[in-house]
């Protein structure tokens, strides 16, 4: 029966939320070190606004993502892969969703602290969570930032790991998520 | 002279002395006001990057004359106190104080006063002028006067544009981040002036 045979791909609306997201935490990344380093003023402004518009798409994008990993089951790994391996790539992938949400989250509640409500690309202002109090500003700053250090890292692990399975493993692990690729014809 | 006679000169006289003297002594007992500080809010509302920001002004001083009988005497006068501004946010504070802003260590205060006053469907509108910045402009305000206990409560809005007074040099006259359109509020609670 087709109906049973395992996925082995993820499919189009999973990979497209997987690479719009990711495309849009690089840009976050050097959106926020670029505007860290300026001076208050029209040009910090501008960037810092567009990082919270994208941020606010990338919290969007989350409840999607998150729906469809749910209601979706995902191409099952490798037989060969260890039960630590196995582990390791759970843990990495229910970090990413958790990230997903908290990012923004801390982001939007910073804003609110600090009284500079949020804008979605000028198009309507999200309400405030909270009221304006600058030493929560700066608790959820530091959690902001330390979330993005944690985020960078994960990041990382899972861009070696893909690596690995695609040059080491020499498996469909990374073609999996790519799109335009074949994975029906294993090695 | 008759008793009768004496009787109706001293009532001419004292009609005389009070249709003289009322208009100035009762109009400036019952219209003259000053807004109390603790309970009166002015504040403006710009828009930056898209959202919504409000500061107030902690200090400014107020002087009305209202009487809605006598529109022609009306009038407004207040001072604010611009680096009394605060928004909520320090930083941005140190901003609008600083020179490509409001420039208060050359400005330190702005000044709004009234010309005329006149009756609308609604309540009242006023045409004034608002000194800002070393400019002075046309600011028509709206609002609505209510009386309350032996004071009165005046509240109304304005819109202006930042850049007609120059609010906003540099990077700052560009209105993409920054709108060029403010809108003031204030809510005055007058009482009358000692």
């Amino acid at each position: 029966m087709p109906n049973v045979i395992p996925k082995t791909r993820y499919d189009a609306v999973a990979q497209t939320l997987h690479w719009v997201i990711a495309a849009l935490i690089v840009t976050q990344f050097v959106l926020a070190w670029t505007f860290d380093d300026l001076p208050l003023g029209m040009h910090k402004l501008a960037l810092i606004a567009r990082h919270k518009s994208f941020g606010m798409t990338v919290l969007m994008l989350a409840v999607v993502r998150l729906a469809w990993r749910l209601t979706h089951t995902p191409p099952p790994l490798p037989a060969t892969s260890t039960p630590i391996e196995r582990f390791l790539a759970q843990l990495t992938h229910v970090g990413f969703y958790v990230l997903l949400f908290l990012m923004p989250l801390t982001g939007w509640l910073m804003s609110s602290a600090k009284s500079y409500s949020v804008s979605w690309f000028g198009l309507f202002t999200w309400p405030d969570l909270i009221g304006k109090d600058e030493s929560n500003f700066k608790i959820l700053r530091e959690t902001h930032d330390v979330l993005s250090w944690v985020l960078l890292g994960l990041a990382i692990l899972h861009v070696l790991a893909a690596l690995k399975h695609q040059f080491w493993d020499k498996d469909t692990v990374l073609r999996r998520m790519l799109p335009f690729t074949n994975t029906e014809t294993r090695p | 002279m008759k008793p009768y006679a004496r009787m109706t000169a001293l009532c001419s006289l004292a009609v005389l002395a009070v249709t003289s003297f009322s208009p100035s002594t009762a109009a400036a007992a019952a219209g003259t006001y000053v807004a109390a500080p603790a309970q009166s809010r002015l504040e403006f509302v710009g828009v930056q990057a898209g959202a919504e920001f409000k500061a107030v002004f902690k200090k400014f001083t107020a002087g009305v004359q209202f009487v809605p009988e006598n529109l022609a005497s009306a009038g407004i006068d207040v001072t604010i106190d611009l680096n009394s501004v605060d928004s909520g946010d320090k930083d941005r504070d140190g901003t609008i104080r600083g020179p490509d802003i409001f420039d208060i260590a050359h400005n330190p205060t702005a000044h709004y006063v009234t010309r005329s006053v006149t009756k609308t469907a609604t309540g009242y509108a006023a045409q004034g002028s608002l000194t800002l910045r070393g400019v002075t402009k046309d600011v028509p305000i709206e609002f609505q006067f209510q009386p309350a206990g032996g004071g009165a409560k005046l509240v109304g809005t304005a819109k202006l544009k930042r850049l007609d007074f120059g609010v906003g040099q540099g990077d700052w006259k560009s209105t993409e981040w920054v709108k060029d359109e403010v809108i003031i509020n204030f809510s005055l609670a007058l009482t009358p002036k000692p």
